[in-house]
């Protein structure tokens, strides 16, 4: 328990000093285990783990459905999407920022990252919110808070991870993330309304026709419908598995991007490349954590927690609330997939000690489920919760000349609705479990 | 560190078509492709591998720089050669563990439960992209302290 | 007083955990007083083909898994436990299968490195299929198989079935899919793994289609930590007392899962004479190359296979 605790600090101390996450973690969890265990296991802990985790076929999906993104996003559908989005509800006020927030949505449909969303429209709604004089803020915070939803609206390499985490059954866990999904659209929506309420000189009205909704940006919107149709058709209808889906996602997107023309040599390059980078990223924070883990695993912390949670005797729903105020704590500083692969082991187990009387989780199976939902949505907050908020990250990368601060400042509303959000997730579980029963 | 671009591109498309061929064989041929299943993970580790030099050299690695911007550039640059020789040394106890996880492969003579191909191989070529991905992160670091020499001129 | 760590791969609410690991990991604890006391994890240290070596190099004390985890020939001699015909109990069969692998075969010796705490097999193997029964081999012919490799695979491949490998849980999705039409599997496994809506019928083949066989080892370092009246009394409540315990748990396993599988509607059958005998010329072969490889290292296998049939009650 002390030794868990020992290193989390060290871990943290870490980061702070620049270290990348993924051998912070590596480092800390050989050292760990080597100080209870010996060195000799430590080492052999190691080298399986990190050759393991490379080889692991559920964990195929994360290069798969980020090429499938890349693809796309080279290939300008998302253009499109925000095109569209405009043309449908753009002449409100804010109304570029709301198109921001649905093409958001919209890429979710065919991306499983919310950093590869976030990093795609920021590219596509950025240039025309500055061009009508959008707040830096409010455009910024639109584009980080909706890229979020990438990871909940299906397909979502997140969900992926916490199905094999967790033995659930993954395509249920894509169905109950759809509502979560509209819901915080809409909330996002509601968020740009008010500020633009309390503040309209941060959204000044875009006058004429800012953005022409061409038949390229038509055929754009077409072809994420098609290809989400495919994935969700393929998957519930029987066709392939959640995991294969990746597969044909990929190839599916490349055979409508060529079909269209859409794709260049060079933009396929690009797409090949930023997989590639982002693929060893995600495998060496996933291999970190899973060394990690192991230290914290063996010196006994999950088991303690358990034990403490039962002796005490606290009522389900107050285990909870203590669970959503560690996640949205720990969201401060860790990053969204060492957030999902070091607590969800600890915290999972735990429902099965929990006893929510009679209603819909009294079924240990949706309760998983529904935590699943919880914790992806408690995951998205941690995107753009400071001081270490990932989405905003991508947003500073694209746009250099952007302070941090002004994008939490931007993202601050959207903050709010998430809080609202998660609330109303975890204590209405069937918003997340309607579909699925 | 051309060639493993090159890699990960010929990897990432065959990914892609071994799941495509497997899925399309067996319903429209009742063929499911042999082995897809092996296949995969075997390229999935092959990728992995093979983009992590890439992703290193570029810095790609997720790290939080709130320190770093409230030291300055100067303290910025000694951060950043700290985090890259932490991530070198790390990298390189990957290398050496991998290699010897190769070695008991090899001696174990295991191999894939289908197809019978032999896992040693991937072990090595992993050691070896560890290597190559520590030699380029204690290049980052040599670029930042001397980023920092020219601040300090 | 000495703290043993087990990392335990299957779910924590796996019966064999429940029945069969946490109460022996008690009993450890009692019969020693409290000087030593085994704390199993609920989540293991590594993947599960790796718990073997992870007992030999000390990642855990102790660790079970199964000798078909490891393709190589390191476990040659347990693949005893593989074939047809080998119990309808799995009570019995893990006890005839600890005996006559230990007494006849060597176990020790093919589990280098560690210290052998227990052996076991789970239920008898059956043959599930998304269709209706299959009375003649003909009727076998290209149907596609999920089974977990090894002896079932090549058996069935013998009879004309496609054999496929996948993940014990992809097996559902698979199957719900028609992707595969039948799986080789244990009453308890149908049930585990949520097939009774897509699986139709189930043919049962007196004393198991096939089977498999489990280790429960302890890394050497620790277990020469331990006093040897320690060793002694942990001895006692392993090997075959181990064995029966951990062959009653999925016993019980497999009469619960027997009721659901009822209530489903589906068929279980017994398998025809034409069809039992397919079984049993394809399966000869197997076992006498097996036989006659072991024999090059010096053991009688066709004598330890007559043995272990009788022990557990199926010899003919
Ligand atoms: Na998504
Ligand atoms: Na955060």
């Amino acid at each position: 328990m002390t030794e868990s605790l020992v290193g989390f600090a060290v871990l943290l101390v870490l980061i702070f000093a620049r270290v990348p996450i993924a051998f912070a973690m590596s480092a800390v969890g050989v050292a760990g285990f080597g100080y209870m265990r010996g060195w000799d296991p430590a080492f052999s802990m190691l080298g399986r783990t990190v050759f393991e985790t490379a080889l692991n076929y559920s964990l195929s999906v994360i290069p798969l459905f980020i090429f499938m993104g890349n693809v796309l996003a080279r290939s300008g559908f998302a253009q499109g999407l925000f095109a569209a989005a405009y043309r449908l509800i753009g002449r409100l006020p804010g109304g570029l920022a709301v198109a921001a927030v649905l093409s958001c949505g919209g890429f979710s449909a065919v991306s499983g990252s919310s950093l590869a969303t976030a990093a795609t429209m920021s590219k596509v709604a950025m240039p025309s919110m500055r061009r009508f004089g959008y707040d830096d803020g409010l455009a910024t915070g639109a584009i980080a808070a909706g890229g979020t939803l990438g990871i909940l609206i299906p397909p979502s390499v997140i969900l992926i991870l916490y199905g094999i985490l967790t033995e659930s059954d993954i395509g249920k866990l894509f169905i109950a993330g759809m509502i979560p999904g509209l819901l915080g659209i809409a909330l996002y929506v509601a968020a740009v309304f008010v500020t633009v309420l309390i503040k309209p000189s941060l959204a000044p009205k875009a006058t004429g026709a800012p953005i022409a909704l061409t038949g390229a940006d038509i055929v754009g919107v077409l072809a994420v419908v098609v290809l989400f149709a495919v994935i969700m058709v393929g998957i519930y209808g029987g066709f392939f598995t959640p995991i294969e889906a990746a597969g044909i996602g990929a190839g599916v997107s490349l055979v409508i991007s060529f079909a269209l023309r859409r794709l260049t040599r060079e933009g396929l390059y690009a797409a090949f490349l930023e997989t590639a980078g982002a693929t060893a990223m995600i495998f060496a924070v996933i291999i970190g954590a899973e060394v990690f883990s192991n230290f914290v695993n063996f010196a006994g912390l999950p088991d303690a927690l358990s034990d403490y949670i039962l002796d005490t005797g606290y009522s389900a729903w107050t285990v909870m609330v203590v669970i959503l105020v560690i996640y949205l704590l720990l969201g401060c500083v860790l990053e969204s997939l060492s957030m999902i692969l070091l607590t969800v082991p600890v915290f999972y187990p735990l429902l099965y000690t929990m006893d929510f009387g009679d209603s819909v989780l009294a079924d240990p199976n949706l309760a998983v489920i529904w935590f699943g939902i919880v914790v992806v949505v408690a995951t998205e907050i941690s995107l753009i919760t400071p001081p270490v908020g990932m989405n905003v990250f991508v947003l500073k990368g694209v746009l250099k000349e952007v302070p941090l601060t002004t994008i939490f400042r931007g993202v601050l509303p959207f903050w709010v609705a998430d809080i609202v959000r998660i609330l109303l997730i975890t204590f209405l579980p069937v918003i997340s479990l309607w579909l699925v029963m | 560190m051309r060639a493993l671009a090159a890699l990960s591109t010929v990897l990432i498309l065959a990914l892609t078509l071994v799941t495509c061929v497997d899925v399309v064989g067996r319903y429209w041929f009742n063929a499911p492709l042999p082995g897809a299943f092996e296949l995969t993970e075997l390229m999935l580790g092959a990728l992995v591998f093979a983009a992590l030099p890439l992703t290193t050299r570029d810095g790609g690695h997720v790290e939080v720089d709130l320190v770093g911007m409230l030291m300055g550039a100067r303290g910025g640059a000694v951060l950043t050669a700290f985090g890259n020789v932490f991530a070198a040394l790390v990298l390189a106890v990957f290398a050496w563990r991998l290699g010897v996880e190769a070695l008991r492969l090899g001696e174990d003579g295991s191999v894939t439960n289908a197809l019978r191909l032999p896992m040693a191989p991937v072990a090595w070529f992993a050691a070896f992209a560890c290597l190559l991905s520590a030699a380029a992160a204690v290049a980052r670091a040599g670029a930042a302290m001397s980023h920092k020499e020219r601040l300090n001129d | 007083d000495t703290e043993l760590v087990l990392s335990s791969w299957l779910p924590p609410r796996h019966p064999l955990v429940i029945n069969a690991i946490r109460p022996w990991a008690k009993e450890v604890e009692e019969v020693t007083q409290g000087r030593v006391s085994v704390r199993v994890l609920t989540k293991p240290l590594g993947a599960p083909p790796a718990h073997f070596d992870m007992a030999a190099e000390g990642v855990a004390d102790i660790t079970y898994g199964l000798h078909s985890f490891t393709t190589d020939d390191r476990f040659e001699r347990s693949r005893i436990g593989q074939f047809s015909f080998l119990g309808d109990s799995a009570e019995a069969a893990s006890k005839a299968f600890w005996q006559v692998y230990t007494e006849d075969l060597d176990a020790a010796a093919e589990h280098k490195g560690v210290h052998l705490l227990g052996l076991f097999m789970h239920g008898p193997g059956l043959l599930h299929r998304n269709g209706p029964e299959i009375t003649t081999p003909a009727e076998l012919a290209g149907l596609k198989i999920r089974t977990p490799g090894g002896y079932i695979a090549d058996l069935l491949r013998d009879l004309g079935a496609n054999t496929l490998f996948m993940s014990s849980p992809e097996v559902y999705e698979k199957l719900s899919r028609g992707v595969i039409d039948g799986v080789a599997f244990t009453y308890e496994a149908l049930t585990a793994f949520n097939l009774t809506d897509y699986v139709k019928s189930s043919m049962r083949v007196p004393g198991g289609i096939y089977n498999t066989t489990w280790f429960l080892v302890m890394n050497e370092g620790a277990w020469e930590k331990i006093s040897p009246e320690d060793q002694a009394a942990i001895d006692r409540i392993s090997g075959l007392a181990f064995a029966g315990l951990a062959g009653k748990a999925w016993d019980a396993a497999d009469d619960a899962a027997k009721e659901k599988i009822s209530a489903a509607g589906i068929d279980v059958y017994q398998a025809s004479p034409e069809m039992v005998s397919a079984i049993k010329t394809a399966a000869t072969k197997y076992e006498d190359a097996w036989a006659a490889s072991v024999k090059e290292d010096g053991f009688d296998g066709t004598a330890a296979l007559k043995r272990m049939r009788e022990l557990s009650g199926v010899g003919e």
